[in-house]
């Protein structure tokens, strides 16, 4: 044990005396991930909409409901908008060379109002006669509030800006009109309870299902991917180069047994890619948590919290796969004998956890029960039900189990294909 | 000291690297594995570390064999092989004392070892500094000093002098006839002539795995017929080797 503690010691050392090693290990990939994280749907917005910041929509003649469902929607909050009065917006149809060149831009326009065009009426003052028609029994009551989207239709920006804007804020605002000018209809056919908007709790809750949704897409793979790369890394410095330098014979040259030469290096490994995951997950939380923009193409929204069971699985479930990932390295590293032919072998993987990641990111499928069973793949598969709140005690047990028994019988096979004598005689 | 008997290693199924290698070494002995590149030398000096199991025979390190007692035999030899390059960003002090208490040192004895090897080989004004920055010979004097801080009674040294410079091997040399001369059991490997007749002996002349000749330099001279060592060697190497078909 004290020999297993010497060289635990000695690795942790090696890499903490040297600060581009720590920084390449501890805080470039969880940087580097979190940036990527923020700056892809930027890109994506950029490429759907043709603008880095918020986009622009022209409200005609839009309600106080409208305006106060934006005001209490953080989804409505990522467009910017400039209200026209209907008088305003006919001169703007005057000036068409101008209004054609904003709609070929891709700006959209929302007008709200009726459909036979009378001016007079606001669009909220249709929709609560409707409404108090059909709380008197009126069921043949019939409304002509209408909302029309205005963009070119030759403009893919415009299309597509529109059908965001239609599903992302004008869907729900719909929906939410039967609270905000129901009246007695409300009560009667709709909501007995109204929300409390201010409270933290309801609101952190509505944000949470969302922004845990997305993470169980994206946190998982991300965090697999990034204790590959740490792991392969490390494997690589502490046995293959080691082994490449002569270093290794050295070492275990001396009266040490190689079962605690191997112990305390994969428990060096252990605990810094370990160290180096969760700080990548806080990294991601509090991704989450500044995100408070929550765009639509965000890819983890703002909310994301697991409660402390969830957040014990994770932290268990890490060092685990961290095990069977370094099991996997070594065995790599002790059966081919060229430097290169170690390197190209160890990065392989990463391209399964890239294919895994984006596989995870887009499936719209829960794990099948055989997932659990895959060495690797399962941790991504419980962290991801993690975030879904959907674990079970047995995908727990299944995956630490089967990591940890594959790591084992890789290790042993890797001993005796090595040839060496045995040491723990 | 060193007993082997029959040893055959092979890698593939086709071909044997070692083949039938038997030869004993007493205590206050240099015994010096002679042969060209691909011989096998290395081999063979990795089977005696016990760094690797042969196919089969045995072998034998102060009575002791390496199947029951392996431990016990790493705490009695030292290996040094130019071939093995430290950890570039330690410093020679941090080695040695990483080694020092993997060979269970006593913490007050460490420091007086180390005070004595580093002032050796002249270590002491560059032991805080990175491996990375030192000379070639810097690092292989601090090889050295690590592979022999236990002090341990046989030395098996892979290509002592290789890509040294001559002071460095010049130290190198004086220093294993010191280890000589305190009663240590030492092997080494070399295809240097100069080597192998200033230090060794007894020198074993390998040639495509197997001993061909065995005994002291002048022994081997007389043998061959031949007027000096180098000569001798490539007589019985030109008698004993087989090209590959």
């Amino acid at each position: 044990m004290k020999k297993t503690y010497s060289i635990f010691r000695w690795e942790l050392k090696k890499i903490f005396s040297n600060w581009h090693k720590t920084v390449t290990l501890f805080l470039l990939p969880a940087v580097l991930m979190m940036l990527a994280l923020n700056i892809f749907p930027l890109l994506i917005n950029y490429m759907s909409t043709g603008s880095f910041s918020k986009k622009p929509i022209i409200l005609v003649g839009a309600p106080k409901s409208f305006h106060d469902y934006v005001n209490e929607t953080a989804d409505a909050n990522v467009y910017t908008y400039k209200d026209l009065s209907y008088s305003e917006f006919n001169k703007f149809i005057e000036a068409e060379e101008k209004m054609k060149e904003l709609l070929k831009g891709g700006t959209v326009i929302c007008y709200f109002g009726s459909d036979d065009g009378d001016e007079d009426i606001s669009f909220d003052d249709i929709v609560s006669d409707y409404y108090n028609e059909l709380a008197k029994g009126n069921s043949e009551a019939t409304s002509n509030a209408v909302i029309f989207l205005g963009h070119d239709g030759e403009s893919l920006t415009g299309q597509l800006r529109a059908e965001q804007f239609r599903r992302g804020v004008l869907d729900n605002y719909q929906a939410s009109l039967i609270d905000r000018l129901g009246g007695d209809y409300a009560n009667i056919g709709s909501n007995l309870f109204s929300t409390d908007s201010f409270n933290p709790v309801t609101k952190f809750m509505d944000n949470r299902t969302p922004a845990d949704r997305s993470a169980s897409r994206i946190v998982p793979g991300m965090l697999l991917i990034m204790m590959y790369y740490c792991v392969y890394s490390l494997a690589s410095d502490m046995f293959a180069s080691e082994k490449e330098r002569g270093f290794w014979a050295k070492l275990i040259m001396t009266p040490v047994s190689s079962v605690q030469i191997f112990a305390g290096k994969i428990l060096a490994i252990l605990l810094i890619v370990s160290g180096a995951t969760y700080l990548t997950a806080l990294l991601l939380f509090f991704s989450s948590w500044l995100n408070t923009s929550n765009d639509a193409m965000s890819l983890l929204p703002f909310g994301m919290m697991l409660t402390p069971s969830e957040l014990l699985i994770l932290i268990i479930t890490i060092p685990f796969t961290v095990f069977v990932m370094t099991a996997a390295c070594i065995s790599t590293i002790f059966s081919l004998k060229k430097m290169q032919d170690i390197t190209v072998n160890l990065q392989l993987p990463l391209i399964f956890f890239l294919g895994d990641f984006f596989i995870q990111m887009f499936r719209g499928t829960r794990p099948m029960t055989l997932e659990y069973f895959i060495p690797m793949h399962n941790s991504l598969a419980l962290i991801s039900e993690t975030y879904m709140a959907q674990e079970k005690l047995w995908h727990v047990i299944v995956v630490l189990a089967i990591n940890a028994a594959v790591a084992f019988l890789v290790l042993r096979v890797t001993f005796k294909k090595e040839g060496l004598y045995d040491k723990s005689k | 000291m060193i007993r082997v008997n029959d040893i055959h290693k092979s890698y593939t199924k086709t071909s044997e690297t070692i083949k039938g290698v038997s030869f004993e070494i007493g205590k206050g002995t240099i015994f010096g594995l002679l042969g060209p590149n691909g011989a096998g030398k290395t081999t063979l000096m990795q089977i005696i570390a016990t760094l690797m199991k042969p196919t089969s025979g045995t072998i034998e390190i102060a009575g002791m064999s390496p199947e029951k007692d392996l431990l016990k035999i790493h705490s009695l030899i030292g290996f040094l092989t130019t071939e093995i390059k430290l950890d570039p960003v330690s410093t020679p002090d941090d080695l040695f004392d990483f080694f020092a208490d993997l060979y269970d040192i006593p913490k007050n004895e460490i420091k007086q070892r180390k005070e004595k090897a580093f002032n050796r080989f002249g270590i002491t004004p560059f032991a805080k500094r990175k491996i990375s920055e030192l000379s070639t010979g810097m690092k292989q004097k601090i090889s050295i000093a690590i592979s022999l801080l236990h002090e341990p009674p046989i030395i098996i040294f892979d290509e002592p002098t290789n890509g040294l410079d001559i002071l460095t091997s010049r130290q190198v040399t004086d220093y294993l006839k010191e280890l000589k001369s305190e009663g240590r059991c030492i092997v080494l490997s070399t295809h240097i002539f100069s080597v192998a007749e200033e230090l060794c002996d007894e020198v074993a002349i390998l040639v495509d795995g197997m001993i061909v000749a065995q005994g002291t330099v002048d022994e081997l001279i007389k043998m061959s017929g031949e007027k000096n060592f180098e000569d001798a060697f490539f007589k019985i190497y030109v008698e004993n080797h087989k090209e590959e078909k």
